[in-house]
């Protein structure tokens, strides 16, 4: 900002007389007079006046006030609410709530869940590019469940829930090498006639597991 | 792979109730394209047979689906569906046998015929669910199954699982008895077979709870 002329900004003051002036300020001295003059014409509405009229409309809590407090104030004070519901979808909604109590009550509450368990799946194949594991709990589906090794140690491993009771199953090493799980311990015959064993998991029921 | 990825996963992967149980079509519309389409006629032909006779027909589907994962030629993946069947039957006649005047439930007979296929007799598995024939019989029968697996004597195996049982140990729970017979078998000292039963038998019912 460049700084006012003192002389001027004595004129402007009324502490001299403008005509004393030289020329070019005197000019100046015309240009911010009338510019002084729009401006007391102007309403007082500005924002300023706005925001301080509404802060003296709603003053700012008193200091010391918990938050507590002001939570319950907040709570009690009456508001109007409006809710425009069309009265058919208030009778599909009563409709729909009255259908599913009649379920629950003819089922005699929510139905209990399948008995399932956790199965952990632990296998040891160095330089493996991929683990899987197919069963009889899958539908002997490929790709359902691959075992991870993060850490590349070698060691797969795998967690999955899956309904209680025996299942049947092999690992599936590098998408070709189907290889039973040496740490299953149970192992029955595949029935094809070459003599591949598969191996067999008991899935205890979670309840049941200690 | 996320907890949830794997449970839902698992819930989706879990086997799908057959259509009908008179066999026909049930290799259409879960065999299809899983199978061989050499074997899918001779397949559908044994599920029907198996669903005339009211055996459960699930362990048969399982078994052509898993022939079909492992790419074995259609000849002998009809042969192992066959000699599946062959189980059922042999299963549903050990059951009707150990509990006379009684519709064999399905659970029943799958169990047994997986007992069979693990190497358990006949007469073994006949006592086994004779003991408790309203309880489904897969915990006390690969409890079974694992102790002759592990060189235990079949009839003193038995006998260890009954006297379990007559001391209130249902279920899993007996699966529990048979790792218990086998660490007392692996326990250093040495001990034999009729010694780690004997053994196990004298804590009954306080065997460990284990992991399956």
């Amino acid at each position: 900002m460049s700084p006012i002329d003192p002389r001027l900004q004595e004129a402007l003051d009324g502490e001299r007389d403008p005509g004393d002036l030289p020329v070019d300020l005197r000019e100046a001295y015309a240009r911010l007079n009338a510019a002084t003059q729009i401006l007391k014409a102007t309403p007082p509405v500005s924002v300023a006046s706005r925001v301080m009229a509404e802060i003296r409309q709603n003053p700012a809590p008193v200091q010391g006030e918990g938050p507590g407090r002001r939570l319950i104030q907040w709570l009690g004070r009456p508001r109007a609410v409006t809710v425009r519901l069309r009265p058919v979808w208030t009778l599909a909604l009563a409709a729909g709530l009255a259908a599913v109590l009649v379920l629950q009550w003819r089922r005699g509450g929510p139905a209990p869940g399948v008995a399932q368990g956790i199965a952990n799946f632990v296998g040891q194949f160095p330089g493996a590019q991929s683990v899987e594991v197919v069963g009889s709990f899958n539908d002997w589906s490929r790709g359902m469940l691959h075992l991870n090794d993060d850490d590349g140690d070698g060691i797969w491993h795998a967690k999955a829930v899956l309904p209680a009771g025996q299942h049947e199953y092999m690992f599936v090493v590098d998408g070709e090498r189907w290889v039973p799980d040496p740490l299953a311990g149970r192992y029955v015959d595949d029935g094809f006639g070459a003599g591949q064993q598969n191996s067999v998991l008991i899935v205890r029921p979670v309840s049941a597991q200690p | 792979m996320s907890w949830k990825l794997v449970l839902a996963l698992a819930l989706v992967a879990r086997p799908a109730p057959l259509i009908g149980q008179n066999g026909n079509g049930v290799g259409a519309t879960r065999l299809a394209g899983r199978v061989p389409a050499a074997a899918l006629p001779a397949i559908d032909s044994i599920l029907a047979a198996a669903a005339a006779e009211s055996l459960p027909t699930e362990p048969l589907v399982q078994k052509a689906l898993e022939g079909g994962a492992k790419n074995i030629p259609a000849d002998r993946l009809v042969n192992g569906v066959r000699r599946g069947l062959l189980q059922l039957r042999q299963a549903r006649a050990i059951v009707s046998h150990a509990v006379p005047g009684q519709s064999p439930p399905e659970g029943h007979v799958a169990a047994v015929a997986a007992a069979l296929a693990r190497g358990l007799t006949g007469p073994i598995v006949e006592r086994l669910i004779t003991v408790a024939p309203n309880e489904p019989p897969g915990p006390v029968l690969h409890a079974a199954a694992d102790l002759v697996a592990h060189h235990f004597d079949p009839d003193s195996a038995a006998d260890l699982l009954v006297e379990a049982h007559n001391k209130g140990l249902r279920g899993v729970r007996l699966l529990d008895v048979a790792v218990a017979a086998d660490h007392e078998l692996q326990r250093p000292g040495g001990r034999t077979p009729s010694e780690a039963l004997a053994h196990v038998r004298a804590m009954l019912p306080n065997v460990r709870p284990g992991r399956p």
